[in-house]
């Protein structure tokens, strides 16, 4: 057998969505027009929390999480997303002229990524003089540092807005409340689903789940970025498709759960 | 330039990712023992960039002293160093090194306690962020409320005596829309990153190429 037993239908998956990135790929990159996709708010509110810094003389804040520098865990697509947030964020602050600090993961080998994203930000604005390597943040191993460094740059250096992206675990309840208290804009959002209920409770304005991949892409204002949210809709009338065929499966007395275990 | 900086690490990139699905969905012993050494190798990354952040963080401390160089930024400055050289002393000085008796107690005395009173601020942070969720201003907020009430009072042993309909009220809640709603959004955020891995092995993913 050259498939493995058990992997049959995550192949399939697979084959649908590689066939479906092939086509919308190619069709974002012969410069064909893509669905429109709707606005989502907390997007608009990054630009707002900007403002509202720079008028408050307070620096932005952005962090992906205690262990959201992941590069090589199921995880890692948040971590992209992340950072492609931060090339968002770090354009912002360059172009209007606020003041910038990540509190960067305590995965270390993220690092050189994440400086480079950041540096990147200021030099496409023309601004590569504002760029401050001292404000890039490391807390060292563990959230419980993470936790500490951060809630201590809220209260020694104010914030304005306080953006969130990426992984999160229980380090985020403290952050985001923290800089609540502390009066700034809380904006943010995790792919994973036991964390969104401390995004939904503190922040301002969040991205629910998976919004936060569609928001790395409607900000990074690519239209191959852009395709990826199409190809993932396929993803969903598949999954529909099967819900749909389960049901009719189960109805006549087959079990589902029998046909994919190859 | 170009090739070293996009093409040579998308290269590496999509190679990786290609033997390690071939390690998932073959069954040949080769393509696992790749996966093994690979996954290994992060490990070894893992550790050596450590030093990395140290020296981040070490910048970072020592040009906040420049900018404000008063006796409370030079205790916060000195106080990392400090029980770093600490934990390192102890942990390289005393037989067992990081298993001796001396370094745990290092651990357990010091490091785990203020763990464990940072973590406790979440009660507080959680319970002022309830607050504030719970306030009725929405028809959401109304069915938060609701919800949340009544799942609460089926966890207290008193309210269940009186009003037994709060156990089966209180399950359905936990094991229908919640679980129905969080399975949804699991589903769709596993799309997403399915979705931006491809792009990544395609050598599509912005974040990997620009840089």
């Amino acid at each position: 057998m050259m498939i493995r037993i058990g992997t049959y239908f995550d192949l399939i998956l697979l084959i649908v969505l590689v066939a479906a990135s092939w086509y919308y790929m190619n069709k974002a990159l012969r410069g064909e027009k893509l669905p429109g996709l709707r606005k989502i708010p907390a997007i608009d509110a990054i630009m707002e929390g900007v403002g509202r810094s720079i008028e408050a003389n307070k620096p932005v804040h952005y962090a992906m999480g205690a262990s959201g520098g992941q590069l090589y865990s199921t995880l890692v697509s948040m971590t992209l997303t992340a950072i492609a947030m931060l090339r968002h964020i770090s354009r912002l602050c360059a172009r209007l002229g606020a003041r910038l600090i990540v509190h960067m993961p305590y995965q270390a080998e993220s690092i050189p990524l994440i400086e480079a994203t950041a540096r990147e930000g200021y030099l496409e604005e023309g601004k590569p003089e504002m760029f401050r390597l001292e404000d890039l943040r490391y807390y060292g191993q563990g959230s419980l540092t993470w936790s500490q460094g951060i809630t201590s740059s809220f209260a020694q250096e104010g914030v304005g807005l306080n953006l969130e992206v990426g992984i999160f675990y229980s380090d985020c309840p403290i952050s985001l409340e923290m800089a609540k208290i502390m009066g700034g804009l809380n904006v943010g959002g995790t792919g994973r689903w036991i964390m969104v209920y401390a995004f939904a409770m503190m922040c301002d304005y969040v991205f629910l789940g998976e919004e936060i991949y569609a928001a790395g892409a409607i900000v990074s204002e690519n239209p191959l970025m852009m395709s990826g949210i199409i190809i993932e809709e396929v993803g969903k009338f598949f999954v529909f498709l099967l819900i749909a065929i389960g049901l009719i499966l189960a109805a006549i007395g087959l079990d589902m759960g029998t046909i994919f275990s190859y | 330039m170009s090739f070293t900086r996009r093409e040579l690490p998308t290269i590496i990139l999509t190679a990786c990712g290609v033997l390690m699905l071939l390690a998932f969905f073959t069954p040949f012993v080769a393509f696992t023992t790749i996966k093994g050494t690979l996954t290994a190798w992060t490990i070894v990354i893992s550790a050596t960039s450590t030093w990395l952040g140290f020296a981040y963080m070490s910048y970072a401390q020592y040009r906040m002293l420049q900018r404000n160089p008063v006796l409370t930024q030079k205790i916060y400055f000195v106080t990392p160093f400090a029980f770093f050289l600490l934990f390192l002393v102890v942990g390289v000085s005393f037989p067992g090194d990081v298993s001796s008796p001396q370094y745990l107690w290092l651990l357990s005395s010091i490091y785990q306690q203020v763990g464990a009173t940072v973590y406790a601020v979440m009660f507080f942070t959680l319970a002022s962020s309830a607050y504030r969720t719970f306030t009725v201003a929405s028809t959401e907020a109304v069915a938060l409320l609701l919800g949340g009430t009544i799942y609460m009072l089926r966890q207290i042993p008193l309210f269940p005596a009186f009003a037994p309909w709060l156990v089966p009220l209180g399950e359905w809640i936990l094991l229908v829309p919640n679980v129905g709603g969080g399975r949804g959004a699991v589903i769709c955020a596993a799309l997403a990153a399915l979705v931006v891995g491809i792009r990544t092995l395609w050598g599509r993913e912005i974040t990997m190429v620009e840089v």
